[in-house]
């Protein structure tokens, strides 16, 4: 092979690498948008309680006292899985997962509910309140 | 529309340019009787490539980065199987290369909505079931691995790997409905998926088909392990230490019963039996070698020679006339799409373990026909994902390339057959 061949296969090598570059680049671009579509899913909702908020990152979100529910309460009046949250086109449910101190949505005691803005759940000793995202408690 | 047009103009251009310098080097360096065999080869590449960024604009996707890989990929593997031997069209690999593009938007469309999937479970297996059957009929009847339909082959048992993935995912919520049975608490789903995987490796097993089975005990694995370790992937060393265990247990059990040429392969010096079991290995190494860096130029190599240098042993091929640096930046951008959820991360545990299993699936096709190749492992006739030929392998690569962009760009709909339960107080639903 001479040089000039051999620059040549360098070049096609280096634009093989160059290309799966700014792909690479295109999708970290892409990530944003990403985000920003499930806001839009999301309705940018998240759960409060005193000081602590709670982002709603994923389409089930489990609440309770394991370790390796998403949003852990640590508290014994809370069951281990005790609720898990879902969305649906800008639409959460809440669903009680069996728990021995049963879900209230605003003081019902309820076992599947659709959530509305600043609805307030309470999970056991435990309340949190259901609200835009960097939003206060409008009540 | 897209929302960054910015990145697609600039992804598109960047694709062109790689396959346009790819298809410079083949005019200079390559093999060919007749130009025109290099331009009728660049004029299909670059129309495949327009033609695919003006069609998935019509996909409302959030992201296109899937897409602009498995075209750079698919086209590179279209370049590299019309130059092996000698520079020509390969009109075979080009038409299972469109079918890999067709079944990929199917897969996107199909698995969009993991609720809509979710709610087809059964179907999915009973899908599965079907092909297992056709496998083990075809096994049975024609005591071959394939279905000849004129000059394509179809592999009924490569169709199951989506299927089985598909039937390794699952939601949160599934995975909570526990039932006592003596003194352990199980969920029937996982026990469900283990009796498939079971039926799967038994199935391989008597179709001879060993190469498959790591891929689906490694779609397994995945799949099972984030069943039970959901949903932070908080690994608990127990369970993790059970699943390598019941693996292990499984691959011994499958070496002390495998066939005699499976056994003799495990231990074959290839140098020393080069015309017998080491006779691919043995010629693939000498290849690899030959080609070193740069390759000796499309169309240049004697690998072409030899049996399944397009399937089996294709990265030595790629070695030999393009070169180890070409043979690994393709692996790469292999790589890469399975990187892809990483950067990106799916919304859904169900989408999640989708992504992983995929993942698991091309990884460890890739490390056996590569090592499988440079003899650092047994040699196994699996194909590299996208870049070796065959129709199966090509389409279900597609589909689950398309399963992919789903967990990208996932839709969140109810179906509309569900049961939507009310939402009344809790006493009076006991009642």
């Amino acid at each position: 092979m001479d040089s000039v061949n051999i620059v040549l296969c360098i070049i096609a090598a280096a634009a093989l690498d160059l290309c799966v570059l700014v792909v690479l680049i295109t999708a970290y671009r892409e990530k944003k948008s990403a985000g920003k579509k499930w806001s839009e899913i999301s309705m940018d909702m998240e759960l409060a309680e005193q000081g602590m908020t709670y982002q709603l990152g994923c389409d089930e979100v489990l609440i309770g006292r394991h370790a390796s529910a998403d949003i852990r309460l640590p508290d014994l009046s809370v069951s281990r899985y005790h609720a898990i949250l879902t969305v649906s086109e800008g639409k959460w449910t809440i669903k009680d997962m069996g728990s021995k101190s049963g879900l209230f949505i605003n003081g019902s005691m309820v076992k599947e509910a659709v959530l509305n803005e600043n609805d307030v759940i309470t999970l056991g000793n435990r309340r949190l309140i259901f609200r835009k995202r960097g939003h206060e408690r409008v009540r | 529309m897209y929302a960054n047009p910015i990145a697609f103009g600039f992804s598109s251009f960047f694709v062109l340019i790689a396959h346009i310098a790819m298809l410079f080097n083949v005019y200079i360096n390559g093999n060919y009787k007749d130009a025109r065999d290099v331009v009728v080869l660049g004029a299909a590449v670059i129309i495949i490539d327009i033609a695919y960024f003006a069609v998935i604009l019509f996909f409302k996707q959030t992201t296109y980065a899937l897409d602009f890989l498995l075209i750079l990929i698919l086209n590179i593997s279209f370049i590299f199987q019309s130059c092996f031997g000698e520079v020509g069209f390969n009109a075979k690999h080009l038409i299972t290369c469109i079918a890999c593009i067709v079944s990929c938007k199917a897969g996107f469309v199909i698995c969009r909505n993991h609720k809509l999937l979710h709610s087809r479970k059964k179907l999915i297996y009973g899908l599965t079931a079907v092909i297992l059957l056709i496998t083990l009929m075809v096994t049975l009847i024609k005591k071959d691995m394939w279905i000849y339909i004129g000059k394509f082959t179809i592999q009924p048992s490569e169709f199951i790997k989506p299927l089985f993935v598909l039937a390794c995912a699952t939601s949160i919520e599934d995975q909570q409905k526990k039932h006592k049975i003596l003194f352990m608490n199980v969920v029937y789903e996982n026990i469900t998926l283990l009796v498939l995987t079971a039926a799967i490796c038994l199935v391989q097993v008597k179709s001879h088909d060993y190469g498959s089975l790591p891929t689906f005990l490694g779609i397994f694995s995945v799949g099972f392990l984030l069943r039970i370790c959901y949903p932070k992937a908080k690994f608990s060393k127990k369970k993790l230490l059970a699943v390598i265990g019941i693996i292990i247990v499984f691959v011994l059990i499958g070496l002390k019963y495998a066939p005699d040429y499976v056994q003799h392969r495990l231990h074959v010096d290839i140098w020393s039996d080069k015309t017998g079991d080491g006779y691919q290995q043995s010629k693939a190494l000498i290849a690899i070698a030959n080609g070193g860096w740069l390759g000796l130029g499309p169309g240049k190599g004697f690998l072409s020679n030899i049996f399944a240098y397009d399937n089996d042993i294709v990265f030595a091929t790629i070695s030999e006339e393009w070169g180890l640096l070409f043979a690994l930046m393709a692996v790469l951008a292999i790589i890469i799409i399975t990187a892809i959820p990483l950067i990106n991360p799916a919304r859904s545990y169900y989408h999640g373990t989708i992504s992983a299993c995929i993942c698991a699936a091309f990884i460890i096709q890739m490390a056996l026909n590569i090592f499988g190749s440079c003899n650092l492992i047994p040699f196994t006739g699996v194909t590299i994902p996208f870049l070796s030929s065959g129709g199966s392998s090509l389409m279900v690569s597609g589909f689950m390339v398309g399963m992919l962009m789903a967990t990208q760009s996932p839709s969140f709909i109810e179906p509309k057959h569900k049961k939507q339960e009310p939402s009344v107080p809790a006493w009076r639903w006991q009642e």
